[in-house]
């Protein structure tokens, strides 16, 4: 039986902001899902038996705040009469920050909504991407929501696109998350998907690029312990690299429904939650199904799921066969093959290089280091007495 | 000495220190001036052995240790790993299930509420 471990909802396809970055096609639709979607979802999700674990809801793929509080009092309200006893269900919010003022604090501290706020670095680094319509750079309302998250305090992390252009700078990336009290972060890159092509992607030596910036952003934070308290990749990549021979790795994004994502119109799809609102006439466009028309638990048996399984599959005995990370990753990103290699039917892509394979050596080459300096005789344990927290 | 004994004699100092001292002692361990620009000349494992067999290496040397110190633990009547796991909750068994890039480990983001 699948396990949801991630629903995706798209409370509206709209964002008020343009980032020159984004794969989102229709983020000028003001559309809103209607409240009975919702109902006929959580009603199926809840009845399915998928999600009996617990279930994570993240409000995204459109910027969630251009709605009302009231909007999401009402749903949750109604989520929590849906909701079975002993069940978990947890909200969050991806949000471009902009919206936040002190009434949206108060509701995500009173429903105890985890935020994720996209911001790309410092103002001339995250204006470059993150702009109005009319071209303007966003960084000052961002900035200001998260100060006002940070005044209430709230908890959040933030999530950074890294470019070539911040790829280069991370004691200035570094500076500007410590001057901002930001204390837990994420990297991505700025990557091929949907219409969008990453021009990061393109310069030479992007691959070491990371490696490096990746390299420089820990060690700064080793040399400033207690400030930045999570680095999502260097945490993933420990945690990837450092693991008992026997412990479980499940490549969530290639399981069919642990990320479920559901479009404002009642669209349902699974694997990589970009593919809900991308084009593709050979996998009809990623629908399986629509929630208020079909039965949930009949999309795990649609021909369209199959199809896309098989070839996802295909890709990842690919992955099996030829990769050395393949401990470690699980068979990659289906949406990163797709619109990097034109199939789910394919191995390497440039988004695994870097962010999986590069990682991973980071992670290996320290260890080495740290036999280097240990063998040699040269410093004393470092991990003996780590520095005090400041 | 194998891969395997290099890499148990590493996480062996590496491990009192938990899961975020062993951090920040990797971290530290970094090659690179921070004065001078990246380089990326790095040493890279993927030189030497290959990356499968060095991670395997790893993952043996880590579930020695484990039995080590669950033994130990054992015969002095105490949890074995304390602090040490990357688990985030204490355990090794970590479901990969924040690897959607827009997206984090809502389950450890949930253990600062």
């Amino acid at each position: 039986m699948p396990q949801i471990q991630l629903l995706v909802v798209q409370p509206t396809p709209f964002c008020n902001i343009d980032c020159r970055y984004c794969y989102l096609a229709d983020r000028t639709n003001k559309s809103v899902v209607a409240g009975e979607t919702l109902h006929n979802l959580f009603t199926q999700v809840f009845a399915s038996g998928w999600a009996d674990q617990g279930l994570s809801v993240v409000w995204h793929a459109g910027e969630p705040l251009v709605l009302p509080i009231a909007f999401y009092r009402d749903a949750f309200a109604m989520i929590e009469r849906l909701r079975p006893a002993g069940l978990s269900v947890k909200h969050s919010f991806q949000t471009n920050g902009t919206l936040i003022d002190d009434a949206w604090c108060a509701f995500i501290a009173e429903a105890e909504i985890a935020v994720g706020v996209s911001i790309d670095g410092p103002r001339h680094l995250h204006d470059r991407n993150r702009v109005t319509r009319s071209g303007r750079g966003t960084f000052d309302k961002t900035i200001e929501g998260i100060r006002r998250l940070r005044t209430h305090g709230v908890p959040f992390h933030v999530i950074s696109v890294l470019t070539a252009e911040s790829l280069a700078v991370p004691q200035e990336m570094f500076e500007f998350y410590l001057a901002e009290d930001i204390e837990h972060v994420c990297f991505n890159v700025e990557e091929s998907e949907g219409e969008h092509r990453s021009e990061s992607f393109a310069r030479a030596g992007i691959e070491n690029a990371y490696y490096d910036f990746l390299s420089e952003f820990w060690r700064l934070s080793a040399m400033h312990p207690g400030r930045i308290q999570y680095i999502r990749e260097i945490d993933d990549a420990q945690r990837n690299v450092l693991r008992p021979r026997d412990a479980g790795f499940t490549n969530q994004l290639a399981t069919p429904f642990a990320i479920t994502s559901m479009d404002w119109t009642g669209n349902i799809a699974t694997f990589s939650p970009e593919l809900l609102g991308l084009k593709s006439e050979r996998y009809d466009n990623f629908v399986l199904g629509n929630i208020n028309r079909d039965r949930l638990v009949e999309l795990a048996e649609r021909p369209l799921l199959k199809r896309m399984q098989t070839d996802i599959d295909a890709g990842i005995a690919l992955c099996r066969e030829r990769c050395e990370y393949f401990s470690v990753c699980g068979g990659g990103e289906p949406v990163n093959k797709l619109f990097e290699n034109g199939s789910f039917a394919t191995a390497e892509t440039t988004y695994c290089r870097i962010t999986k394979m590069r990682a991973t050596d980071l992670v290996l080459d320290r260890l080495e280091n740290v036999s280097n300096l240990v063998e040699g005789g040269k410093a004393p344990p470092p991990f003996a007495n780590p520095p005090p927290v400041m | 000495m194998s891969l395997r004994v290099k890499y148990q004699t590493i996480l062996s100092q590496l491990a009192p220190a938990g899961a975020v001292g062993a951090s920040l002692a990797l971290g530290a361990a970094a090659p690179a001036v921070a004065s001078e620009p990246p380089t990326g000349d790095q040493p890279s494992a993927v030189d030497k052995e290959k990356v499968s067999e060095r991670l395997a290496a790893v993952r043996d040397a880590v579930t020695a240790l484990d039995q080590t110190r669950t033994d130990a633990a054992k015969a002095e009547g105490r949890l074995a790993w304390g602090n040490w796991g990357w688990g985030g909750g204490g355990g090794w068994g970590w479901p990969n299930w924040n690897n959607w890039h827009n997206w984090r480990n809502w389950g450890n983001w949930f253990r600062n509420w």
